[in-house]
């Protein structure tokens, strides 16, 4: 989109397969783009999430606009690189209620802290889970392996 | 002068008016909500891990399994999505883009009655509910006469679909209630004479129905676009924003239908009169469908290759489910494996809009407003 080739030249803008906009910036730059784009009347945060290859993360944060006479709008998908352990990220909760919840998810499977979190906990796993963030691609599941089939002695 | 304490209660996993295995803490003064907190994850059944070692064609009954109240809409989303990453090299036959719009909008209406049937019995109307489950046993009669199975059907495939409709299925457009479970025109003509005015006679027009959900769960239409609401949550509060219009996927610019809208302070009665709309929408929309699929036969099955590789690419499709607008991003590296897929479910986002809800209002209307926004735990936890 213009506005943001406009206030961050420095950021690498591309497109998806179906036409929506990707803008990669680095960590410090990321809610200054956010909070350009709120501004621009993209306030509907659809996910947040990250994606692991395997040298670094990349989060996601996918805003849009909600504009009943707009057809065939296109998101603006924001994205960060950051290092595979350690990461951590402005978050964005308090500016977009809605990414409040696919934080803490983001949290929960990636190991992405997000500073300024109201709630900061992991969410689809228990509160005491132990194991990790599972969906880092390097993830081992550590959890005891249940017995299958236990043949009774008397059995014929 | 005395002072009563606040009470922490526990609407735990196990209740009966949850939808399924939901926490709600609940803080009350007396009978009065002070704040509200979900706690979700008891179903969570590790989707997105389980698709990075699954095929592309695996993948799709696991999407099912996602929301198992309206499963065909999240199938349509995955198989777009992955369509979609094929770019030019797949066309999707025009009769097998028909049949999936017809069998999405059988899914929500059989997916809204649940809703409304279950919001019903939780606020105390025990009697819909089985009307509800009366009318989606005829939707799973005609899905099974179509697909096989009655209700987690892994019908749709990257490229079309699994097998064309069965002979007979259409029926002719005064087929009576006597064939509602054999044929679409049978189906359609008595949801329309028959169930839609029943309901409306029974819930809608009745006036402790109206009492338990007029005012209560008021939700303005800014905070909902700044919450993430979409579907009839968000249509209930006043925005006309659909994706099937505004973001048309397939085939939806073809159809004619209507979107219906509540007012600006949308509460639990707007978000129940738009998916009762949104139901007679549906049922025009697959006359529609209906009328064109008789005259058109064809082959429901695209050219596509043994092993499905999609370039590489990353692509994020959104789909208006039965809930809300589910997503899915999905992220290819060339192999026959997807490399990341995010399922971006409503109900997940609308949860969010508890704790902002719920405060202010009797312990019973937290009943009212958690069936108003209608969530499946399936799709909330995958």
């Amino acid at each position: 989109m213009d506005f943001l080739q406009e206030r961050f030249p420095e950021a690498q803008i591309g497109a998806l397969v179906n036409g929506d906009i990707e803008i990669l910036v680095t960590k410090d730059e990321y809610l200054n783009v956010v909070k350009a784009c709120l501004e621009a009347g993209y306030t509907y945060c659809s996910v947040v999430t990250a994606i692991d290859w395997k040298d670094r993360l990349t989060l996601i944060a996918s805003l849009c606009r909600i504009n009943p006479a707009e057809i065939d709008a296109r998101n603006i998908h924001v994205k960060v690189d950051l290092p595979r352990t350690g990461a951590h990220v402005p978050s964005i909760a308090e500016l977009c209620p809605g990414a409040n919840f696919h934080e803490r998810e983001t949290y929960d499977m990636y190991g992405i802290r997000f500073d300024g979190h109201p709630n900061h906990r992991r969410i689809l796993l228990p509160d005491n889970w132990q194991g990790g963030h599972p969906l880092l691609k390097d993830f081992i599941d550590k959890r005891p392996k249940r017995p299958r089939l236990v043949r009774h002695r008397y059995a014929e | 002068m005395e002072q009563t304490k606040e009470l922490l209660v526990n609407m735990g996993p196990q209740h009966p008016s949850t939808h399924g295995v939901l926490r709600l803490m609940v803080k009350l003064d007396g009978e009065t909500v002070t704040w509200c907190q979900p706690d979700v994850g008891y179903l969570h059944r590790c989707f997105e891990k389980l698709c990075e070692s699954k095929t592309y064609p695996q993948v799709i009954p696991f999407t099912d399994r996602t929301d198992y109240a309206g499963p065909i809409l999240h199938e349509m989303c995955f198989v777009e999505a992955a369509e979609k990453l094929f770019g030019e090299a797949i066309t999707v036959p025009e009769r097998a883009q028909y049949i999936r719009v017809l069998l999405a909008e059988l899914q929500r209406i059989g997916s809204h009655l649940l809703a409304v049937g279950s919001m019903a019995m939780d606020i105390g109307a025990v009697t819909p509910f089985l009307y509800s489950w009366r009318d989606r046993e005829k939707t799973y009669s005609l899905l099974e006469r179509i697909t096989g199975t009655r209700m987690l059907y892994n019908y749709f495939r990257i490229g079309g679909l699994r097998n064309d409709l069965p002979e007979g299925i259409i029926g002719s457009p005064n087929d009576g209630e006597d064939k509602s479970d054999q044929t679409f025109w049978g189906f359609v003509n008595y949801f329309d004479n028959y169930v839609m005015p029943q309901w409306d006679a029974l819930v809608t027009g009745n006036r402790i129905f109206q009492w338990r959900t007029m005012g209560v769960g008021c939700l303005k239409s800014e905070d909902a676009i700044a919450y993430g609401a979409s579907g009839p949550v968000l249509r209930g509060s006043g925005v006309k924003w659909d994706l099937r219009k505004n973001l048309p996927n397939s085939i939806y610019n073809r159809f004619e239908f209507d979107i219906p809208v509540g007012k600006e302070n949308g509460d639990c009665f707007d978000r129940w009169l738009v998916r009762m709309e949104e139901m007679r929408q549906s049922s025009r929309i697959i006359k529609q469908c209906l009328q064109w699929l008789a005259e058109n036969p064809g082959e429901v099955m695209g050219k596509v290759p043994r092993i499905l590789k999609p370039p590489k690419g990353e692509v994020y499709h959104r789909v208006e489910a039965a809930r809300g607008e589910v997503g899915c991003y999905l992220v290819s590296d060339g192999s026959p494996n997807p490399y990341k897929v995010k399922w971006r479910s409503p109900c997940f986002t609308h949860l969010q809009l508890m704790p902002k809800l719920c405060p202010g209002f009797k312990i019973a209307d937290v009943v009212a407003i958690l069936g108003s926004i209608d969530i499946v735990l399936g799709e909330v936890d995958r």
